[in-house]
């Protein structure tokens, strides 16, 4: 780079670098910033341009250029290291007990349980949560109660601009907030919370982050397009992929169970999360996932106090019951997580070079990836 | 002024072109006066409305203008002297039904006004209308000052009856827009009963017999062309340089003589009767000189027509050279000046002079801009067209599968600049929008897929876009039409329209419903206010997404201009200077660096926007954009 010459940090820069390279994750964090960016059906759009040299957009953005040992440290105090499954304080399994959470949940309900209990414990006021629309397009939600809570339950496979909530408001001021994201919406958040630029946000009333593990997610206006060839009743119900080997996307519509195979969707899974090294959301309090063969738990990493707080009170409290996460369980997991990572970086490498990735990370950390990555079955 | 309709001969007023031409024909006893608004003519007919109850006179906006010339054609037919007035692209419009007049003649006086606008001021084209003269084997009139305006108006119908057959005045901006002394006549006091005489018959057919017809009465105009006293000779005996002239040109050449003291070296012709041209009149004065100068507005017109005479005398008159724009002394585009004349004499005999230097123009600018507030081409404030682009911005970036506007000719072709937001695409004639994009409309099946929008004014949708909406229905075409009814002929001076529920003299009119029309023919319609930006985006991407075939959103909101006329402004407007956010992230001067109303100022040294009070309308729209709801309104 030519020096004195000034890098663009802002719109212009977002445009080149992430919407033209069809990086976006839709994670929100860019959203109800400014006047120049809007998402609309699973797409963020840039409505004109905005000329200044350094912006929040480009800032949170987690698929701009990333320091991840910045962000790491920020965060954890400490250099992005753990490549398994990030840093971890606790893993264990866990289910709500309530059957409220559990009937509608789609695994063991942990995640709608611990936001309540934290609501009703006043540990926070206001939850910001995704729901979906009568066509399954996911959005960001400041939530107060247990049934909005239970309207967010759920998958649809597709992500959606949750953080825009965040940034939108309305806040009275002074709420301590609880965030339940995707890896990308979590990694934008710990850029929102490390930048040095004016926030002009609450991001530091976030009191609580809650992870939630993700191999990928759909771009929404395929996968609508696809599904409703399919499936004749527009109002679809409910959405479950089966747990491997069997790999089946059901889909619940009136009456109806359509069974597709995920091969099937995986040409909408968006670019971005192809190039994602995060599937158990690293930098959360806590993170929740799937127990492979285990139906109806959860499986629980526990990354900070606060998570650990949270979930120690959860389980006195009787709202969650844990059980420890067995060893194979726990192997799997991190190969997995593992897996994630070097995909992202194969698929990096495939498109130039993880030196021009949006992530800077040691030679040594990309040889430990690649090398524990080795032998994994595919 | 007084009332041009004022009978005081010998008196002296001052009067712009296009009143002298009003004048004119009123001197000549016009009874039935019809246009389409479009400038340089407007005034002509505007004038003539404003007495059309005591001159007794049918004075008509026309809802385009072939209508006009055919209204007019009916006085003529019925044996009252009949005036039609229009742009240079109304001609075009107009030129199917002249281009059978001709042919069939005409009966009272008829005079047909085509006022050019070289340089395309406020035009969305550059065009020479005297070859229609040519094509249509009319005669042509050319004013050259505000007396000949009248003038020729005058002569024109005389012959226009002598004849039987309509004659073009072409007048061009300078002329129709500037004032001058003009000496007033006698103004007549009565007129004929209008009578279609059953035994006349007119029409083309047969065509070549007609024709031929129609070239005796050319012949018979060109003997008029010899005796004309607008053709006039100004010079020494033998001149080194003869300079042919017309219209705008002789002022501009008599100023260039005097600017290079040659008036005792140089002739000026000045001719009058461009088409038919005087032959001998001609070859009288090209025996004077060996090198002869063409100065006329755009075309080479009459540089070309009187080579052609020579062409045809060349062995008797030996050598001449010639310059004009073939020998490219003289520009073939633009307006000329009294500067561009002068430097081309001066090309030609060399005398000192110190030409305007290249910068002039530029400086000129500069040195206005110190008494003038910069003002970008754009939209008023408190424009409803504003919104409309700013929605239909908005819907189209986040519909996102590259969708375009197709333009249409109003205030609203203001949308190709900043103004629009750059969102006009595209822009001809009148209607051409709709037109185009019932073409467009028709491509989905070859594998476009990019959403199809038109926008069209109301005047414009009476006046040419109906047979495009009826063409789409009936192809089967899909795309959205913006229709921003914004109540009046706005960029012309609001001349009222089918829509406007009154008449060119002010009458009560029925108001012809464009919704109802929309509906008629297979349009599926919504109407919504373009002020509220929110509504109209969500309509237009609903429209663009959900629907199939014709649709049209009617786009409500008086021109802001009129409003002001008759109604208070709505809203008091302020910026809270505490919560503006200047030019930092999260706004970015949103309202002054994109929106761009004139009525929203940027104040530099404090770093926040501003109201400026005295050209806000109070429209309150730029509330709405504002990201930190830092602009307020408060109901006045």
């Amino acid at each position: 780079m030519e020096t004195g010459e000034k890098i663009n940090k802002g719109l212009k820069a977002l445009e080149e670098k992430v919407f033209t390279q069809d990086l976006c994750a839709i994670c929100g964090a860019c959203l109800s910033l400014c006047p120049y960016l809007r998402s609309w059906k699973g797409r963020v759009v840039k409505l004109d341009d905005c000329n200044l040299e350094e912006g929040r957009c480009f800032a949170y953005c987690p698929r701009t250029k990333i320091d991840l040992d910045e962000v790491y440290q920020g965060i954890f105090g400490k250099n992005y290291e753990e490549i398994e499954v990030g840093p971890v304080r606790k893993i264990m399994m866990a289910r709500a007990k309530d059957p409220l959470f559990t009937k509608k949940a789609q695994t063991g309900g942990v995640v709608s349980a611990l936001i309540d209990f934290a609501l009703r414990e006043k540990m926070i006021q206001a939850g910001i949560l995704t729901p979906r629309d009568g066509d399954l397009l996911p959005h960001g939600q400041i939530i107060k109660g247990r049934k909005e809570i239970l309207s967010c339950a759920g998958s649809s496979y597709v992500s959606g601009p949750t953080l825009e909530a965040l940034n939108r408001g309305p806040w009275k001021g002074g709420e301590r907030i609880g965030i339940v994201g995707l890896p990308c919406q979590v990694l934008a958040l710990a850029r929102m919370k490390t930048s040095k630029l004016e926030k002009k946000t609450p991001i530091d009333r976030v009191a609580l982050v809650i992870g939630l593990f993700c191999t990928w997610a759909l771009d929404y206006i395929p996968f609508m397009a696809f599904l409703h060839e399919r499936v004749d009743d527009r109002s679809i119900k409910k959405l479950n992929i089966t747990p491997p080997p069997e790999r089946i996307l059901e889909v619940t519509a009136g009456n109806k169970l359509y069974r597709i195979s995920v091969d099937d969707i995986r040409s909408f899974i968006r670019p971005s999360c192809r190039v994602c090294l995060d599937m158990t959301a690293e930098l959360s309090d806590l993170s929740v996932g799937t127990v492979e063969g285990k139906e109806g738990w959860n499986t629980v990493i526990i990354r900070t106090v606060v998570g650990e707080n949270l979930l120690k009170r959860a389980k006195k409290a009787g709202v969650i019951e844990t059980q420890p996460l067995p060893k194979d369980n726990l192997s799997h997991l991190k190969e997995a997580s593992l897996l994630k990572k070097r995909r992202a970086l194969d698929t990096l490498n495939e498109n130039g070079g993880i030196e021009k990735a949006y992530f800077t990370l040691s030679a040594n950390l990309i040889k430990r990836i690649l090398s524990e990555s080795k032998g994994i079955a595919t | 002024m007084k009332s041009i309709a004022q009978n005081a001969p010998g008196k002296t007023v001052l009067l712009m072109g296009n009143e002298a031409i009003a004048r004119g024909a009123l001197e000549a006893g016009v009874k039935v006066c019809a246009a389409y608004p479009g400038n340089p003519s407007s005034e002509i007919i505007g004038t003539l409305a404003k007495v059309a109850e005591e001159m007794d006179l049918h004075v008509e906006w026309s809802v385009n203008e072939k209508v006009a010339l055919e209204v007019a054609a009916a006085a003529s037919f019925a044996g009252l002297r009949g005036l039609c007035a229009m742009k240079q692209n109304g001609l075009n419009v107009a030129s199917d039904f002249l281009l059978n007049l001709n042919l069939s003649g005409s009966r009272g006086g008829l005079v047909l006004v085509v006022a050019d606008d070289p340089a395309g001021v406020s035009s969305s084209n550059e065009e020479d209308s005297r070859i229609y003269a040519r094509l249509g084997d009319l005669p042509l009139f050319e004013p050259a000052n505000f007396q000949e305006a009248k003038e020729m108006t005058k002569s024109a119908f005389k012959i226009s009856e002598e004849l039987g057959l309509p004659v073009l005045i072409r007048s061009v901006t300078r002329v129709s827009h500037a004032r001058g002394n003009v000496c007033l006549d006698e103004l007549p006091r009565s007129s004929p009963k209008p009578r279609f005489e059953k035994s006349l018959r007119f029409h083309a057919l047969p065509a070549t017999s007609n024709h031929k017809l129609l070239h005796e009465k050319l012949n018979r105009a060109k003997e008029m062309a010899e005796e004309s006293p607008f053709n006039i000779y100004r010079g020494p005996e033998k001149p080194e340089l003869m300079v042919f002239t017309c219209g705008s040109g002789w002022m501009y050449s008599l100023e260039a003589l005097i600017n290079l003291d040659l008036q005792e070296r140089v002739g000026v012709l000045k001719l009058g009767t461009t088409w038919p041209l005087p032959d001998r009149f001609v070859l009288d004065h090209l025996k004077k000189a060996d090198r002869i100068l063409f100065i006329e507005e755009v075309d080479p017109f009459l540089e070309n027509n009187v080579k052609e005479i020579y062409a045809q005398n060349c062995l008797a008159l030996g050598l001449k050279a010639f310059f004009g724009k073939a020998s490219k002394h003289v520009p073939n585009v633009g307006d000329l000046n009294p500067e561009i004349v002068t430097q081309a004499i001066q090309n030609l005999i060399q005398v000192p002079y110190e030409p305007r230097p290249a910068d002039y123009s530029l400086r000129a600018h500069e040195a206005a801009a110190e008494l003038i507030p910069a003002r970008a081409l754009g939209f008023c404030p408190g424009c409803p067209h504003r919104s409309t682009y700013w929605a239909a911005k908005i819907a189209l970036a986040l519909d996102g599968r590259g969708g375009f506007i197709l333009g249409d000719i109003g205030c609203y072709s203001l949308g190709m600049g900043p103004s629009g937001f750059g969102q006009m695409r595209t822009l001809h004639a009148m209607g051409s929008g709709i037109g185009l994009a019932s073409g467009f409309g028709q491509l989905d099946r070859f594998g476009l897929e990019q959403p199809v929008i038109a926008v069209c004014g109301d005047s414009t949708f009476y006046h040419a876009a109906m047979p495009a909406l009826a063409n789409a229905y009936y192809n089967g075409a899909n795309f959205l039409l913006l229709l921003l009814d914004n109540s009046a002929t706005a960029m012309t001076g609001f001349q009222p329209h089918p829509g406007t529920g009154s008449t060119a003299t002010g009458k009560k009119a029925p108001v012809i419903d464009l919704k109802a029309i929309c509906e008629v023919f297979g349009a599926h319609v919504e109407v919504v206010d373009p002020f509220d930006i929110a509504g109209t985006t969500e309509r237009i991407l609903r429209l663009l997404q959900d629907k199939i075939g014709v649709k049209v959103l009617i786009l409500k909101r008086e021109c802001a201009l009129v409003s002001a006329k008759h109604q208070k402004r709505l809203y008091q407007v302020e910026v809270d200077q505490k919560r503006c956010l200047g030019e930092t992230c999260g706004c970015n001067q949103l309202c002054t660096r994109i929106f761009k109303c004139p009525g929203l100022m940027w104040d530099k040294s404090a770093g926040k926007a501003r109201i400026d009070e005295a050209i806000c309308t109070g429209c309150g729209v730029c509330t709405e954009i504002c990201p930190a709801s830092a602009i307020r309104k408060e109901a006045v």
